[in-house]
């Protein structure tokens, strides 16, 4: 009737029994497992299975590893694993796959040895109890209905156990019961076991008592759970009976002592408690009875006291030595008699009959259990099993020796009788036995098992005990050391019908490999990722998670990126359904960041994985205040750029903007050193000359190449733009919507911190680099992410690493990066903002011409400006004007112009210009605008010249204005304004100019001031390239400026006043120069045709002097060059050389600048237009042709490489030059008739005019006598001859004109070189005669002819 | 013949990867990143002092059910992996000994080409061809 029961198990330290030989055998920590009976009608192996399997799910469910204790970390090779040693989830798995095991025929391990009778004392009358309960338990045993209880043997130990509640009964009836029950069992038979001596109460008064029973309980109740589940109608009956208060008896019919050698083995405390536990919660809530008690279902053995544990302890030891130990060991000594008197007929009688009758005997027993597929089956009680049943007894206690030998001759005996599953059973225990036993006098029997596995398994299909097999030996090849083996062994038992049970042995298996002495990394990775996948299968997601996270480890950074990405996404997923979104983000965004190789599909999955995830954890509401990081895109953060700059009107009609700063510009180092450099010389020009300490060039987009280490400064209420460039490194496109930029706000050291959104960019598809501007910064960039309708919200935060630091020797050890504030700006007060504007500002202009264009400046801010400048790289190329010119700005020609008549040969107008007037200092001009100041929204428009540069081709010039503030900034102290253009220059015209010396004697001239007459020639070329265009040039006006000459007089010999050149046309003009008396600085002009224009006024004085200032900055940068070079290399020349070379020089020096000015006639668009120019050429010195035209190579470069001193070329020098010290002139008559007839001789004057050219005293000495030197002269001067002084001494004053009167004497008529003088000058200081000859060069003829005396 | 081919750089992270398209590629890449320790332990199990002369080819590594995996170790400790097909029978150990050879001329090749950086993945396509030839046998 009565059948409730829980397993227990009881271990006890110590324990003897004697065998078969009557040794002593000990028996140590022995363990009493009490279970209730439960006779299920036979329940299908299939619905078994299933519970089984449940259970065992829910054992591995529930144990899951407590956060951060048993990691340890392991360190092999490179790796560092943080690993978990052990897992407690695999043995309770084992140790409740071991329990749950049904009894099996073949063995009888689990059977029942012993069955404890156990009645309540409150009972009526005890003793029938006991009587009714052992026929029960007999009927139960040897009636054949059950199957379930499979009992050891026949005559089972039967122990009579009265229990006694202190609180509730009698004691005295009690005891006498007891000792009625002592008289029919015998001491040794019965117990009387008292407990519950505390009295309930309620549950919080209790002391606390630790729960004897919790080291139990929580298995078992689980257990329960499930297997409870079938005898529920029984048990509800019998509760109701023997319910007590907190603490209910469970009146155990049976108990069965069922000892294993693994929970020997993992077991060893001692002294442990006799459980008599309470029914679990679920049972109790079935019986409706014991609802209203205090149900105190988490605590057991509330109502036992000390001394109640003490005599539950004393109750089992009782039971076990007085009971249990003697009946095993009777029961050994007897089979073992059994064995001993069968073991000399029936050996060779079984042997003898297998052999007359073997061939019908199997079959037979086929027949009659046709479930057998797998050998021959033996009745429960065969003597063939008598053995194994020995066996397993001493195996029980312990007595392994003996057990193995059993076990051993089983094993042969099943297998002669082909009994598989007995056979496979015997050798598995043989094996354990073998392995158990102490000494080890063999070695263990590795293949007993292999064998016993395979048998099960593939013999008798029987998974369940292949596995329980398997599970021994790995067990016990681990504890040998044999890992490799064991991992073998586990992975072999892998199969595709149970998940659970293949992911924990796969797990084992890594558990294994990474165990090993040379520890195998990845494989222990790979089958966890195996295992994991197993467990996700079977429902173990925890369990999963934990492989995969720990297979993680050896996977990641490695460059296995197909494998990562795989065990991140699995991570992924798992963390999200054990709702974990923060970690299945992070392992997703891993997937996303990590340089994915998979396919795009993949990708596409991924992402749709990871934004899914975003926006379920979204909708909870997780994290509502600040937004998800996004991983993508990618932001190249160094590429970031900073704009401080508003919104510029590009361009307003015909007017054109600065072009300024933009974020179109790429960075140009050189360009950015360039405008410093500008900006360098603004700044100085404002502060007297002196550039500040702590001046800043100032910056106004910044990028990664910029000077980032200072804060930048920005101006309040005028934009910053933001640019930041993405990369979508996945091959899935990316939808960003509505982009917006976060930004904080800090005023001063009170760190409000305000963050918000501003400005929205809509729809942006990003493909795969693409850049996209946002505005105002700075933390970090918010916006939805979409793909597929999943639209999420994010941000991504902007963080800038500055450059690598690479000064110290500390940063070249270490990585260290700098500042970076490029997106940290500080706000300043108001500054004035201006804005340029150019009107009819050329693209194309040809070389030297002028053009008028307009600049507008506007001033857009609040705040007035003042001290506007501007710098160029070509100053030359502009001017403002010196003094407003209203009269020529309606006329259409750039020029200011006054008619003159037509006058040829009139003497040329000269005008005094003084020079500073026009200069500038240096490159920066300041801007003349009327106030100085600009107002707030004023706007002023200057006309601007232009002036094509002189060499063709495209020319960068760039302007950087400057102002500032009128009240004086803190922070700001000017802004700048950048504009570059583009100048195409083509050539127009070429212009060479040369001066001679006039041959013509002074006495000749008209109005001879004085000597000096220098011819110019002056070659105009046209040598423009465009054919079709330009239709011809014209020259207007031709003007000089100098100190000492000025253009005197056009020689035009044809009287063509009108020049005009067409294309490839060249004309020469002659003027002459003459030597002027003012001291001051002058220009003459010189008109050609009829319109004269007033070269000394606006456009073209202003850049004539432009000019002229910086050929004059480059010719001295040259000699400043030269010099250096050659003082580098030897001594000065002599001071005589020197002193020579200067005098020659001076008076060779003619220091002339003749401006060209021109019209070219143009037609451009079916238009013909006038286009106005003018050229400049500077003439140095006499004799040597001076261009306009840059010439394409300069030496300078090349002198450096001389390898001889200049000293000889120095001293040849001042030969060829003082031989132009002394101008000669001879004067006669070009004809000359004299009558030889009359007289012989025919006398000539001859004046010789003598002119000192230089500003030195000259000596001269002229020598008339003439030595025939050269061969050519010979002939033609054989016949006259110079009379009278033949030789002169002279010495001549500075500009000294000296004549003298010759006379040449001729015989007979011809035609004679007069120019035979020699003329030696030096200068009169110089103590050495180095006289030079004088030029001789052309000669002088004369005709002499004979007077006819007949005519005369 | 071969369903997978890699070449392992010294850390042990893949310089080359490649298997026949038609199967899951994922599951190569476990296998082969598994064998590698099979290869260590091969290599190591080799005395120092013999290490000079050893074989460089390692033989079979590891039967998995549907697959061999064959290694091969070059003496900079770069590990060539080859994985046949099971069922493959005919492959004897030659061949894979000559295919072997073949990969690590190809190999050594690569790595002769100046413009090419040691440790970045292998994109050569001289390579891709040898490898290819060897996959594609199959048929």
């Amino acid at each position: 009737i009565l059948r409730c029961g829980f397993p227990h198990r009881i271990s006890f330290s110590l324990g003897h029994i004697r065998d078969p030989n009557n040794q002593l055998q000990t028996v140590k920590n022995l363990r009493i497992c009490v279970n209730n009976v439960v006779t299920s009608p036979s329940t299908s192996s299939a619905a078994l299975g299933t519970s089984q399997n449940r259970l065992l799910s829910e054992v591995v469910f529930s144990c899951q590893p407590q956060e951060g204790v048993q990691s340890t970390v392991m360190r092999t090779g490179d790796y560092n694993l943080n690993l978990s040693v052990t897992t407690p989830w695999f043995e309770a798995y084992r140790e409740n796959f071991f329990q749950s095991m049904p009894a099996s025929d073949h063995e009888f391990l689990n059977h029942y040895l012993a069955c404890m009778l156990v009645v309540s004392s409150t009972e009526a009358v005890p003793v029938e109890q006991f009587l009714k309960l052992s026929q029960e338990q007999h009927r139960i045993q040897h009636s054949g209905e059950y199957t379930d209880p499979k009992w050891f043997i026949p005559n089972t130990l039967k122990y009579y156990v009265l229990l006694h509640d202190m609180n509730e009964g009698d004691e005295q009836r009690a005891d006498m019961v007891y000792e009625d029950m002592k008289q029919r069992y015998g001491s040794h038979g019965c117990y009387l076991l008292k407990i519950n001596s505390r009295a309930s109460s309620p549950p919080e008064e209790d002391e606390q008592i630790p729960d004897p029973w919790s080291q139990y309980l929580h298995k078992q109740n689980l257990r329960n759970q499930v297997s409870t589940d079938e005898p529920h109608n029984m048990s509800r009956l019998h509760f109701n009976l023997f319910c007590f208060y907190m603490l209910e008896e469970g009146p155990g019919v049976s108990s069965c002592l069922d000892t294993h050698p693994l929970q020997l083995d993992a077991d060893s405390s001692t002294g442990s408690l006799l459980t008599l536990s309470q029914v679990d919660s679920d049972a109790k809530t079935s019986t409706g009875d014991i609802d209203s008690l205090p149900a105190g279902g988490g605590h057991h053995g509330a109502c036992l006291t000390l001394n109640d544990h003490d005599h539950i302890r004393q109750f089992i030891q009782e039971f076990t030595f007085r009971g249990l130990l003697p009946h095993i060991e009777k029961n050994i000594r007897q089979l073992n008699d059994q064995l001993v008197s069968r073991k000399g007929l029936s050996r060779s009688l079984f042997s003898a009959t297998k052999k007359w009758f073997g061939g019908g005997k199997v079959p037979e027993k086929g027949i009659s259990e046709p479930k057998s597929t797998y050998g021959i089956q033996y009745p429960p009680e065969a003597p063939e099993l008598q053995i194994r049943k020995m066996a397993d007894l001493c195996f029980l206690v312990q007595h392994y020796e003996l057990a193995y030998s059993c076990y051993h001759t089983a094993k042969k005996d099943f297998l002669s009788d082909q009994a598989m599953l007995y056979a496979a059973g015997a050798l598995e225990m043989a094996a354990v036995s073998a392995f158990l036993q102490g000494g080890a006098p063999r070695p263990y029997p590795g293949h007993y098992m292999e064998t016993a596995i395979q048998t099960y398994r593939d013999v008798c299909k029987s998974m369940v005990l292949a596995e329980r097999c398997a599970l021994l030996s790995a067990e016990i090849l681990k504890s040998q050391g044999k890992y490799s083996e064991a991992a073998t062994l586990l992975i072999k038992m892998t199969s595709e019908d149970s998940d659970l049970r293949s992911a924990l042995l796969l797990e084992q298996a890594a558990h294994c490999f990474i165990n090993m002495r040379n520890p195998m990394v990845r494989k222990f990775a790979f089958h966890m990722i195996l295992a994991g996948h197993r467990f996700s299968k079977a429902g173990q997601r925890r369990h999963a998670l934990r492989c995969y996270t720990q297979a993680m480890q050896v996977y990641k950074d490695r460059g296995w990126s197909l494998a990562e990405d795989h065990i991140n996404f699995t991570i992924g997923r798992q963390s999200f359904t054990l709702g974990q979104p923060e970690n299945a983000l992070l392992a997703f965004r891993q997937i996303l960041i990590n340089d994915s190789r998979q396919t795009a599909t993949q990708q596409a999955a991924f992402l749709r994985e990871y934004l899914y995830v975003v926006k379920v954890r979204s909708v909870l509401g997780e994290n509502e205040g600040c937004l998800p990081q996004l991983p993508l895109p990618f932001i190249h953060s160094s590429a970031t750029r900073v704009y401080f700059g508003h919104e510029r009107r590009l361009a307003e009609g015909e007017k054109q903007a600065a072009t300024d700063v933009s974020l179109d510009q790429e960075y140009d180092q050189d360009l950015s050193v360039l405008w410093c450099q500008l900006e360098e010389q603004l700044v100085a020009s404002a502060n007297q000359g002196i550039l500040p300490n702590n001046f800043q060039p100032s910056q106004s987009c910044l990028n990664s190449q910029t000077d980032n280490l200072h804060h930048p400064l920005a101006v309040v209420e005028e934009p910053i733009i933001i640019e930041v460039t993405f990369r979508n490194p996945l091959k899935v496109s990316l939808l960003l919507s509505n982009l917006s930029l976060l930004w904080r706000f800090t005023t001063g050291t009170l760190s409000v911190g305000k963050e918000s959104t501003s400005d929205q960019l809509l729809g942006e598809m990003i493909t795969n680099e693409n850049t996209l501007a946002g505005k105002v910064s700075i933390l970090s960039k918010s916006r939805q992410q979409t793909l597929d309708s999943i639209i999420i919200r994010g941000r991504q935060d902007l963080q800038i690493q500055g450059p690598r630091l690479n000064l110290t020797k500390e940063d070249k050890m270490l990585v260290r990066h700098g500042t970076d504030r490029r997106l940290e700006p500080i706000i300043t007060s108001p500054m004035p903002l201006m804005e340029v504007f150019f009107l009819q500002f050329p693209t194309a202009l040809l070389c030297g011409e002028i053009r008028k264009a307009y600049v507008e400046f506007c001033n857009v801010s609040a705040v007035a400006l003042c001290g506007l400048r501007v710098a160029s790289t070509h100053p030359d190329f502009f001017t403002f004007g010196s003094q407003p010119n209203p009269g020529s700005t309606e006329n259409c020609s750039a020029y200011a112009t006054f008619p003159t008549p037509l006058q040829p040969d009139s003497m040329s107008p000269e005008m005094l210009v003084s020079a500073p007037d026009f200069s500038q200092p240096s490159g920066v001009t300041e801007i003349p605008i009327l106030g100085s100041t600009l107002q707030p929204g004023e706007s002023i428009q200057l006309p601007l010249w232009l002036r094509g540069p002189d060499r063709e081709g495209v020319h960068e010039i760039n302007f950087l204005f400057y102002y500032e503030s009128t009240e004086k900034g803190p922070k700001i102290s000017h802004r700048v304004l950048r504009h570059t253009v583009f100048i195409c220059a083509s050539r127009s015209l070429s212009v060479q100019a040369s001066a001679c010396r006039s041959s013509a004697s002074p006495h000749h001239s008209v109005d001879d001031k004085g000597i000096g007459g220098t011819l110019v020639f002056i070659d105009v070329e046209n040598v423009n390239a465009s054919e079709s265009d330009v239709h011809e040039f014209h020259i207007v006006q031709v003007s000089s400026s100098s100190q000492h000459w000025c253009l005197h007089k056009y020689i035009n010999p044809y009287n063509n006043y009108d020049c005009r050149l067409s294309s490839r046309e060249r004309a020469k003009l002659c003027f002459k120069a003459m030597r002027c008396t003012h001291v001051s600085a002058s220009t003459s002009y010189l008109e050609t045709f009829c319109v004269q224009i007033i070269s000394s006024s606006t456009p073209c004085g202003d850049f004539f002097f432009r000019c002229l200032q910086s050929s004059e900055f480059q010719q001295v940068n040259l000699t400043t060059r030269t010099s250096f070079s050659s003082k580098s290399q030897g001594p000065p020349p002599t001071d005589t050389g020197s002193d020579i070379t200067s005098i020659a020089k001076k008076c060779n020096e003619i220091d002339l600048n003749i401006i060209v000015i021109w019209k070219a006639y143009v037609v451009e668009d079916n238009k013909q237009l006038i286009l106005e120019g003018q050229l400049h050429v500077a003439l140095q010195t006499i004799g040597k042709e001076a261009s306009s035209l840059i010439p394409k190579e300069e030496a300078p470069e090349m002198m450096l490489l001389r390898f001889k001193s200049d000293l000889p070329s120095s001293v040849i020098l001042p030969y060829l030059e003082l031989s132009q010290l002394i101008r000669t002139n001879l004067c006669y008559p070009e004809t000359f008739t004299h009558p030889f007839v009359k007289d012989s001789l025919c006398l000539v004057p001859v004046t010789l005019t003598l002119s000192n050219c230089s500003l030195a005293q000259i000596d001269v000495i002229v020598e008339l006598r003439h030595k025939s030197t050269s061969s050519e002269s010979l002939e033609v001067h054989s016949s006259f001859a110079w009379v009278g002084q033949t030789q002169y001494k002279l010495q001549l004053g500075r500009r000294e004109v000296v004549s003298l009167t010759l006379q040449a004497c001729f015989f007979r008529a011809g035609v004679y070189n007069l120019n035979t003088p020699r003329v030696f000058a030096k200068p009169a200081e110089q103590s050495t005669m180095c006289e030079a000859s004088q030029q001789t060069a052309c000669p002088a003829l004369i005709i002499i002819n004979n007077a006819c005396p007949l005519l005369s | 013949m071969a369903v997978c081919i890699a070449v392992i750089a010294k850390e042990n992270y893949p310089l080359y990867i490649r298997s026949v398209p038609s199967q899951n590629e994922l599951k190569f890449h476990y296998t082969v990143h598994t064998s590698l320790d099979v290869v260590e332990e091969k290599v190591s199990a080799v005395g120092k002092s013999l290490a000079d002369q050893r074989e460089l080819y390692l033989g079979l590594l590891y039967p998995t059910e549907d697959y061999k995996v064959y290694g091969y170790v070059t003496n900079s400790k770069v590990k060539f992996v080859i994985v046949v097909d099971s069922s493959n029978t005919s492959l004897r150990d030659n061949e894979i000994r000559s295919m072997f050879r073949k990969l690590h001329n190809s190999f050594t090749d690569v790595m002769c080409n100046p413009f090419y950086n040691p440790g970045d993945p292998i994109l050569s396509k001289a390579f891709n061809g040898i490898v290819s030839g060897m996959m594609v046998q199959t048929s």
